[in-house]
């Protein structure tokens, strides 16, 4: 079985040479001395990475992205944990019509719910292009949180809740005294999906941006057509660190991936 | 369950009204108006119109070129990786299937960004050709169909790889040998008991990745530049260098119509392939 011993590595190998190479290119060009984007790095420094700070644009391009990510889950969460409590705990006339609904948008084509909130929320009712991305963000992340939330509210019980409010606890006392405290780990995961896809989200957010409002993946696209050193990609190695980081943590704590 | 119906919609109500007014509506208003005609009354003409062109023609094909070549690409590699990782002891399993999923977390647009640092006219492919005397100037990767294709098949590998992960865990243990005991070959082994029994993996990672394809903005946007065209690109292009919101419509229903299509063409290759199957069983008996 010579050939199947030589198999496996050599195909991992590639395979996670295709993956995983192009991203150590991006964090070894970052630490270039040199003027433009190149591979190998000529010389060592760190002044690229200390020059992603020093961008005005990024700064405000990464705060706007943060609030998207944080504000944007924390709202789909507020809409989506009742509606999930609903569709797996009542009998509930139109169930598998509200799943579609709420689940939509995670079929339709980001740059297409862009351009159509764009034209007709934006517009014709003069809404802000912030409360816009932020209207945007939420229906995208909406999705992923009632499906995950519903995924854990699946896996426990329902009678503990019926005990409850048999013993005398309100429904909403139940949820918040059983329900909320046994599903805190799909939440947390939740969240963390949804912050990462938000972040990460470009098409979405492509059409709505105005002067001094954008996003940051945005941002970066827009600066990297006009200079070609090596900021965007320290910028892109420090996002990626942030983004790897946050879900390693997620995955330590909260065991991220029973959930997704 | 609970049986309360006035408080189950309040519940529910919010989140998928707050879906219907900012998501849904927008959307169909946007694709009704491919089908506005100028003086009020219904048309097809915005379509004709559309593929009457031989740039969007162009654009259309790449897109579904494109999309179907990196689908069956990501198949083809994706087996072979999922297969090997399966293979793997537990331990080590966990980890190679961490460093797979591991580029889903990092940003489109990093992921991109480093094919212009390898492809580009200095980059590390042209810097080897000219070392090794296969070419003597640079070679224009970037900017090409060939890097689009590239940087669609990095970004979605990983997806078609999971679900082919999963598909394969779930075969019974000892199909495969029992299939070589009594005489397949691997080619046999891999058409008449993998391909079968892991299909529904095959068809959510194919309906992932072609429909990823279809829908990105970033990597057509980076590795094409403003010549070479996907459907993505070309209706950015449309709203914000012409003014074209009829075709921008036009081109949104197409997208959306191929993403449904693909899913359901591939849910039918899968069940094809099992009555065909079952029939030829059927005469061999």
């Amino acid at each position: 079985m010579m050939a199947r011993n030589l198999f496996i590595p050599i195909t991992l190998g590639l395979v996670i040479t295709f993956l995983i190479g192009p991203f150590l290119i991006i964090v070894a060009a970052s630490f270039s001395a040199g003027e433009t984007l190149a591979f190998p790095p000529q010389g060592f420094s760190l002044r690229w990475i200390a020059k992603v700070f020093t961008v005005e644009s990024f700064r405000d391009s990464f705060y706007m992205s943060m609030f998207l990510a944080i504000g944007g889950t924390l709202a789909a969460l507020i809409l989506g944990i009742p509606a999930s409590y609903a569709l797996s705990r009542y009998k509930l006339p139109g169930a598998e019509t509200i799943r579609t609904i709420v689940s939509a948008p995670i079929i339709v084509p980001g740059i297409i719910v862009g351009l159509s909130l764009l034209r007709y929320i934006v517009v014709p009712f003069q809404v802000g292009i912030t409360l816009a991305l932020f209207l945007a963000h939420t229906a995208l992340i909406l999705p992923y949180a009632v499906r995950v939330v519903s995924a854990s509210l699946g896996n426990l019980r329902s009678d503990i809740e019926e005990a409850a409010v048999l013993l005398g606890s309100s429904r909403l006392g139940a949820f918040f005294r059983v329900v909320l405290p046994n599903i805190r780990g799909g939440i947390m995961s939740a969240f963390i999906l949804g912050f990462v896809t938000s972040f990460n989200q470009v098409p979405v957010s492509l059409f709505l941006s105005g002067p001094g409002v954008r996003t940051l993946p945005v941002d970066m696209i827009a600066y990297m057509e006009i200079v070609f050193d090596p900021s965007v990609a320290a910028l892109s190695a420090l996002l990626a660190f942030m983004s790897i980081g946050i879900v390693f943590l997620a995955e330590r704590f909260l065991g991220f991936s029973r959930y997704v | 369950m609970f049986q309360n119906r006035a408080e189950a919609l309040a519940l529910a109500l919010p989140a998928a009204l707050f879906a219907a007014a900012v998501f849904i509506a927008p959307v169909v208003i946007l694709l009704s108006d491919g089908f506005r005609a100028p003086g009020g009354g219904w048309t097809i003409s915005a379509y004709t119109e559309f593929f009457s062109s031989s740039l969007n023609q162009a654009v259309f094909l790449r897109t579904l070129k494109l999309g179907v070549l990196v689908t069956i690409v990501a198949a083809v590699i994706g087996y072979a990786a999922a297969f090997a990782i399966v293979s793997l002891e537990p331990g080590k399993k966990g980890k190679v299937t961490g460093l797979i999923v591991l580029p889903l977390m990092i940003s489109p647009v990093a992921r991109t960004y480093a094919w212009i640092v390898i492809l580009g006219r200095t980059g590390i492919v042209n810097q080897a050709f000219q070392a090794l005397g296969i070419s003597e100037a640079p070679l224009r990767i970037l900017f090409s169909e060939t890097a689009i294709f590239i940087g669609l098949l990095q970004l979605f590998l990983p997806l078609m790889i999971i679900s082919l992960i999963s598909a394969l865990e779930n075969m019974p243990k000892d199909a495969i040998p029992a299939a070589r005991v009594l005489g397949a070959n691997w080619f046999q082994v891999f058409w008449k008991v993998i391909l079968p029994l892991t299909k529904e993996g095959v068809v959510i990672g194919g309906t992932l990745v072609f429909t990823g394809c279809l829908t990105a903005y970033i990597t057509p946007a980076i590795l094409g530049g403003s010549k070479v065209l996907m459907l993505e690109t070309l209706l950015y292009q449309q709203v914000t260098v012409s003014n074209n919101f009829v075709a921008a419509s036009v081109i949104a229903l197409i997208l959306i119509v191929m993403s449904f299509a693909a899913n359901i063409l591939l849910k039918r290759v899968a069940t094809a392939r099992n009555k065909t199957m079952r029939n030829t069983k059927g005469t061999a008996q």
